[in-house]
């Protein structure tokens, strides 16, 4: 008994740890530039799919398509930033204008992602096989490449936040964008380097889950509502919540439709839904206050 | 200018022109699949004017598919598990969808903005997986075969079946103009001056004495009440549900047809978004796979030139003549 709970543990982190890179990537996003961006999740789906493209069709080494996919959706993300959403920052009480072009572009890369890649869900070779085993519990090597690639990337992802120059701009912009402004921060090309960074960290999970799970058109349009959830749970502002929000999800979730196959999702947001109604802000959040 | 803030200016001949355009339609357009499009555009309309409703009071809510939802699930189950009849179905899916937004509402609407968006959210999330895995709601596959309404017997009259879209059609006709007359009146109500209030300041609102909390719960009880009506309507019309079909994603596109048109204006504004957005995606169907790029396009354009929607236009014509 001891062992299944450690294993479904295990498993439960596999995938938690990669919800864990798109909510820091999406609650960048939502406290520096402060957008709804409920296309976050096609960026998922591109960087799965250029991974796909460049070692199946261009037969390029996985490395050098993770790179390539992680560069292609830092400049998506940033060219959706100047193109669309600088011009909406401009207003007042536009949040429900950011939704509506989010949900635009939500369906553009989506549309473009289908024409480039085919509709049909597309396997690929794995990198990395072979079981590692041990007192009872296995896990294949490509779990722990995955786990261990993701929890490199949060902890390069907070030293960037917490301990260089650029991570303290976000952060006082996140804060008071008028008052970092004042203090000499270039904001809008702040806002642009967050905007490259989330979609940077939206692209590498995409190329990472994409020898071990498949990948399909819809993955970014499925994953978006699990990530949101993870970021409401852990809170909107925090990438503290988003590690600690997708650790939980992802365990509960494993547990869960162990135990429970029918309910597990229906406890899960509940227990979630009822968090946020005792804990407005999230687990870990400080409340954002967006107009709506 | 004299400043109207809630009911669109009341023009009676612009007003009789449109119900007699409405109503003769089905006269000129005899494609079904022209007056299928027109039906859903109708719902639509309808679903995007209780989105309207409860942002009037400050409040966006992100469950509207939601509730949409349990009335089409309420009402299919009260007509094909117990045999009632669609025109008691109806009615009651209106209000259990309304108590339901009674007793979550009551838990949910005490909270600021935001937190009541992220709720209502996550309420809509869980709403699709709770239809999802439930087996007697037919799971994610959903519910089939639903039948269409029983026909209506009128003395001296022929029975008026529901086997064709011009039915269907006036059916849905008749349910908008009950929301419209319905929440025309609720505006030049004092709930619609105390809704009011509180959309442009709910603090300065409280100070004068109108209960927030009770005003912002009662939009989202009406909101819910009427789009569980749309949804046992959709159910019957349609003949089929799923749980995916009342999925988040809907109620933004309700919240895009409600701002498309224009949300100062509450009853045109969606009335016209939502027609104006069923039909384009049709006259763009020539563009076959691009389509959704040119529609996501139109979103983004629009949002950044015309914010306001497009009844701004007017409003911008109106005022340079002035």
């Amino acid at each position: 008994m001891l062992t299944l709970i450690l294993q479904l543990l295990l498993d439960g982190m596999a995938s938690g740890l990669v919800y864990v890179i798109l909510a820091a990537g999406l609650v960048l996003i939502l406290s520096v530039p402060r957008i709804f961006l409920i296309a976050y999740g096609q960026f998922y789906m591109i960087g799965a799919y250029v991974v796909w493209g460049a070692t199946v069709l261009l037969e390029l080494p996985y490395l050098v398509s993770l790179l390539l996919a992680t560069l292609i959706t830092a400049l998506l993300s940033m060219t959706s930033y100047w193109l669309i959403f600088r011009h909406i920052h401009a207003g007042e009480k536009n949040f429900l204008a950011m939704i509506v072009a989010a949900m635009g572009l939500m369906l553009i890369l989506g549309q473009a992602g289908l024409l480039a890649f085919g509709t049909s869900s597309r396997g690929m070779p794995a990198i990395f096989t072979g079981v590692l085993s041990g007192a009872d519990l296995s896990i294949s090597v490509e779990k722990v490449v995955i786990m261990s690639a993701s929890v490199a990337v949060t902890i390069v992802l907070f030293l960037l936040y917490e301990k260089t120059k650029i991570g303290r701009a976000m952060r006082a912009v996140a804060c008071n964008p008028e008052a970092a402004s004042l203090q000499g921060i270039d904001v809008t090309a702040l806002y642009l380097v967050t905007m490259g960074v989330s979609g940077a960290l939206a692209g590498f999970a995409g190329g990472m889950i994409a020898p071990a799970y498949g990948i399909n058109p819809e993955m970014g349009n499925h994953v978006i509502l699990t990530v949101l959830l993870v970021v409401m749970l852990g809170g909107m502002n925090s990438l503290v919540g988003a590690v600690v929000g997708g650790i939980i999800f992802g365990i509960t979730l494993s547990l869960g439709q162990y135990f429970v196959p029918d309910l597990a999702q229906i406890i899960l947001f509940t227990a979630i839904g009822v968090i946020i109604l005792i804990r407005p802000a999230g687990l870990l959040g400080s409340g954002v206050s967006v107009d709506v | 200018m004299s400043k109207r803030t809630f009911a669109e200016p009341t023009k009676p001949i612009a007003l009789g022109l449109g119900v007699i355009i409405l109503i003769g339609l089905p006269l000129l357009i005899t494609s079904n699949y022209y007056l299928h499009l027109l039906i859903v555009a109708g719902m639509n309309a309808v679903l995007a004017m209780t989105f309207v409703l409860m942002l009037r009071t400050g409040l966006v809510s992100m469950s509207i598919a939601a509730f949409w939802g349990v009335g089409a699930y309420t009402a299919t189950l009260l007509t094909m598990k117990w045999g009632a009849s669609f025109w008691l179905a109806l009615p009651l899916a209106a209000i259990v969808a309304a108590i339901l937004a009674l007793a979550i509402g009551a838990l949910l609407v005490r909270n600021a903005a935001f937190s009541f968006l992220i709720l209502t959210a996550v309420l809509a999330l869980l709403t699709v997986f709770v239809f999802g895995n439930l087996k007697w709601l037919g799971g994610f596959i959903g519910i089939d075969r639903i039948p269409p309404p029983d026909p209506i017997l009128l003395p001296f009259l022929p029975p008026i079946p529901f086997d064709s879209k011009p039915a269907f059609y006036y059916l849905m006709l008749f349910l908008l103009g009950l929301a419209v007359i319905f929440y025309r009146a609720l505006y030049n109500s004092w709930a619609g001056r105390a809704w009011m209030a509180i959309g442009l300041n709910p603090r300065l609102a409280e100070s004068f004495g109108v209960n927030v909390f009770r005003y912002r719960l009662l939009s989202f009880v009406i909101a819910a009440g009427t789009a569980g009506m749309m949804g046992g309507f959709y159910a019957h019309y349609i003949g089929a549900i799923n749980p995916y079909a009342f999925n988040i994603f809907k109620t933004i596109n309700v919240h895009i047809f409600a701002i498309m048109g224009g949300v100062q204006f509450p009853l045109l504004g969606p009335l016209l978004g939502s027609f104006v957005m069923t039909l384009v995606p049709e006259l763009l169907r020539v563009a076959k796979e691009i389509e959704p790029i040119i529609l996501g396009l139109w979103y983004i354009l629009l949002m950044l030139f015309l914010p306001n929607g497009l009844l701004s236009l007017l409003q911008r014509a109106g005022k340079r003549s002035d």
